[in-house]
């Protein structure tokens, strides 16, 4: 199921976590540091190939210094908001 | 800093192993990561593994290889060891070409990792479950089409190649289906 949750393009989990951490001038490596994955996986998040257990998303949303919900959603973010 | 490297038996890594796979910091095993050149290995190594296989068959086959002639022996011992080398050989760069990840330790992964070294798994165990039903049934039939016969064709080939791929299949499976590793 998690897996299927993971690549289902029906049940996608949209994410600002690029624009978060640009905005931190952050690299993918510095973030995946801060958050204990492999900088792949923060590409794979970004691209929104993969979503994040509950844990991550909390420990992303910390080290980019938001609330979860301002970086996650399961509708598509409008774009400058 | 602990300068101490873990040994994972059951894995058959170590931590220093996969850690340093994980990084970039041996660069010169970059152009293995592409998926293009991820896809090639897999495809080799699929040929190899059945060229080794095919080692248990080659003298029965209507070939003009005659295992009582010293030179054939001589012929036949050769091409099988450098063809177990070269799957060897393979198998060691497609470890390396997907970051050790299919036989890393969950602790030394992060959850993504787990989850697509764990959905490998899963569908080597399926593959090599078609395999093994497809070779218990060439064994019933095998006698009978004269597959099986005492000269030089005692399974040991096939043997080892399914041994091949049954440490390959995982790490072959996520090197074809991941785009970024």
């Amino acid at each position: 199921m998690l897996f299927h949750m993971s690549r289902n393009p029906e049940e996608p989990v949209y994410n600002r976590i690029e624009e978060a951490r640009n905005s931190l001038g952050l690299t993918r490596q510095d973030l995946a540091d801060k958050v204990g994955v492999h900088y792949q996986t923060i590409g794979y998040l970004e691209r929104e190939e993969y979503s994040p257990s509950l844990v991550l998303a909390l420990r992303i949303a910390k080290a980019l210094n938001q609330e979860v919900s301002g970086l996650f959603s399961q509708t598509p973010f409008k774009k400058g908001k | 800093m602990s300068k101490k490297n873990k040994i994972y038996w059951f894995e058959g890594v170590t931590e220093k192993g996969v850690k340093s796979l994980l990084t970039d910091e041996n660069s010169k095993y970059r152009w293995l990561r592409s998926q293009r050149n991820r896809r090639i290995l897999v495809i080799l190594m699929a040929l190899g593994t059945a060229l080794v296989a095919a080692g248990s068959y080659w003298p029965t086959l209507k070939t003009d290889l005659n295992l009582s002639d010293g030179t054939s022996v001589v012929i036949y011992s050769v091409t099988a060891i450098f063809a177990v080398f070269a799957v060897l050989m393979g198998y060691l760069f497609l470890r390396i070409s997907v970051r050790g990840i299919a036989d890393a330790p969950d602790e030394l992964l992060d959850e993504r990792q787990i989850k697509v070294r764990d959905t490998s798994f899963r569908y080597a165990y399926y593959g090599l479950g078609y395999i093994v039903v497809a070779l218990l049934l060439l064994m019933n039939v095998g006698p009978e089409v004269k597959l099986f016969q005492p000269e030089g064709n005692d399974g040991s080939f096939l043997i080892i190649s399914m041994l091949f791929l049954s440490a390959a299949l995982p790490s072959m499976i996520l090197a074809w289906r991941e785009r970024d590793i």
